[in-house]
């Protein structure tokens, strides 16, 4: 080749190549050993055997791990309608205090930015059969909850915790997008006689679509990527009903020490996860379009 | 819904005190975990968020008590330091300069560079904790401060984000950077750096936040105690002397201390970054 590459050619390909090798050591070569074990029978000392599908049929067989992929779906449904819901008060709230703003954000958005080790640690004292929840219970009515022994009860509570540390993030995000719809379809309906119940519905809600997808996305990437709350607060238990995917793939590849079956799950995982997204946005997305 | 909830009527004011008394209750986990790491073991549970004989004992117990039972956590604050500092470092200086090449120079195969970085971002990390143990394994880092720094050395989501940003800049500063023959150095530091400071920040605060509460890699790849990081040391702590409320809680505090500081220094841009208009 005789071609010359100009001086900002030279320095341009080089600033990508150097992290394209950056990329090659630490995620193309983890993505082909992920699917090499995938495939094969290894104990992280022995050589890798290869078995075929063994290890797929063993994992879509294995009643734990299914318990898994259900508890995300038993999650889902206590924290979408949870955090939704909090993040539509967020945003409306923003819309509606003024000058107290920034403050009312900083408040929501503190626990998106601190420490997920460090508050699950205070929401385990905080859930706990003496701790300040039960004990406000208590005085307001007269009940202690069993937070943690109950397995509808523990999944709430992890799904309350994850909804306190996101939904200030998820109401921003849903802010952003009242903010950019005009004010005169507002005015237009009002000419009509359409109620706050119209607005909200038929205008609203349809017009905030980009921003309730994108939440939705989140939402469901975050459910499958559980691990530090239910980990430190629950344990998993009682009897595996809030351990998630990603606990049983630590468990199994480094409790059981069986790499490859864990290696599996974790592709079946990551599909899943794509496959409901894909769902979510077929049944949910809109185009907004505005004449 | 409009005029109900405009500020003049009575149920206006009603809303703005119930949004302001809802974000302060926010706050809540955050001032029992402050409280309850300044009293005494018998005080925690019984007493309310004010009340007690405060005291820095828990505090006291986890640097000089937790010592002798192998949770150093003076250590572990260092190596939590070193690795965020080290990652949070590198990210932004090769973020910065190779978000620029994607953004602002012209070179063979850009295009395809961008939808590679999108394509990366749709793959979620946690399927990469495995192999990435088999990797470090194989490279014999173990156990060190390599396993938790190198890996995350760059950031894919980071060079997207500034190169986003960069885009938008006019192109006439970088003509008068051509005419005063501005080096590459010079052209990213002096120009492009102080004219983006939202987005760097957000990634510095990103990064930093995800690598200072990393969990889960932490946990798989050090087992040595004198080299956990404050969050691993910590939850294995609370896990074994589960009896010792107060100085987890001390512990906590000290885990979330400085990202909120972090978090109220960088506020502005932060909030600026997310590109909302709060007046």
């Amino acid at each position: 080749m005789t071609m010359r590459w100009s001086r900002e050619a030279v320095i341009g390909a080089a600033l990508a190549s150097a992290y394209l090798l950056f990329t090659a050591v630490f995620w193309a070569y983890p993505f082909f050993w992920l699917a090499k074990l995938s495939v094969t029978q290894w104990r992280f000392f022995d050589e890798p055997v290869f078995t075929g599908a063994r290890n797929l049929l063993l994992t879509v067989q294995d009643p734990q791990f299914l318990q898994a992929l259900w508890n995300v779906v038993r999650f889902l449904g206590f924290y979408l309608p949870i955090a939704f819901g909090g993040a539509l008060i967020v945003a409306f709230g923003l819309q509606h205090v003024g000058r107290g703003k920034a403050f009312v954000a900083l408040c929501f958005l503190l626990s998106n930015v601190s420490s997920g080790v460090a508050l699950s640690l205070v929401f385990a004292k905080v859930f706990s059969s003496t701790g300040p929840l039960n004990a406000m219970l208590f005085e307001l009515a007269g009940v202690r909850v069993p937070w943690t022994n109950d397995p509808t009860l523990a999944l709430l509570a992890i799904a309350l915790v994850v909804a306190w540390k996101f939904v200030g993030y998820y109401g921003l995000i849903l802010y952003s997008g009242l903010l950019a719809i005009p004010k005169e379809i507002y005015d237009a309906a009002r000419l009509d006689h359409a109620g706050p119940w119209t607005r909200l519905m038929r205008i609203t809600l349809p017009m905030m679509n980009p921003q309730l997808m994108m939440v939705l996305t989140f939402a469901i990437l975050v459910s499958f990527g559980l691990f530090t709350e239910p980990f430190i607060i629950t344990g998993g238990g009682p009897s595996d009903s809030t351990s998630t995917p990603q606990m049983m793939i630590y468990e199994t590849a480094f409790r059981r020490l069986q790499p490859s079956h864990a290696a599996m799950m974790s592709i079946l995982v990551a599909l899943v996860t794509y496959a409901l997204v894909q769902l979510a946005r077929r049944l949910f997305e809109r185009k907004v379009v505005l004449a | 819904m409009k005029a109900f909830l405009s500020k003049r009527t009575p149920g206006g004011w009603a809303a703005t005190i119930a949004i302001y008394a809802l974000a302060l209750s926010w706050l809540y986990p955050f001032a029992w975990m402050v409280a309850a790491s300044l009293k005494p073991a018998a005080q925690i549970y019984n007493t309310g968020l004010f009340e007690g004989d405060f005291t820095l004992d828990n505090f006291a117990f986890l640097f000089a008590t937790a010592d002798k039972l192998d949770r150093p956590f003076l250590g572990a604050l260092g190596v939590s330091a070193v690795v965020t500092l080290t990652v949070t470092a590198s990210v932004l200086l090769t973020s910065a300069f190779i978000a620029f090449a994607l953004a602002r120079m012209r070179f063979p195969g850009r295009k395809l560079f961008g939808d590679f970085l999108l394509l990366q971002m749709v793959i979620p990390t946690s399927m990469f904790i495995l192999p990435l143990f088999v990797l470090v394994k194989q490279m014999g880092l173990l156990n060190t401060l390599g396993a938790l720094i190198l890996p995350s050395m760059m950031s894919g989501w980071g060079i997207y984000m500034m190169s986003q940003s960069f885009r938008t800049m006019p192109e006439e500063y970088f003509d008068a950077a051509r005419l005063d023959r501005a080096s590459l150095w010079q052209t990213v530091t002096k120009i492009v750096v102080p004219l983006n400071k939202s987005i760097i920040a957000i990634v510095a605060l990103f990064t930093f936040t995800g690598t200072w509460d990393n969990f889960l890699w932490p946990l798989i790849a050090i087992s040595d105690t004198d080299r956990m990081p404050l969050s691993v040391l910590l939850a294995t702590f609370s896990k074994q002397y589960g009896g010792y409320a107060g100085p987890v809680m001390a512990g906590a505090v000290l885990q979330t201390l400085p990202l909120v500081l972090l978090f109220l220094l960088f506020r502005r841009h932060f909030l600026q970054g997310m590109s909302l208009s709060l007046k």
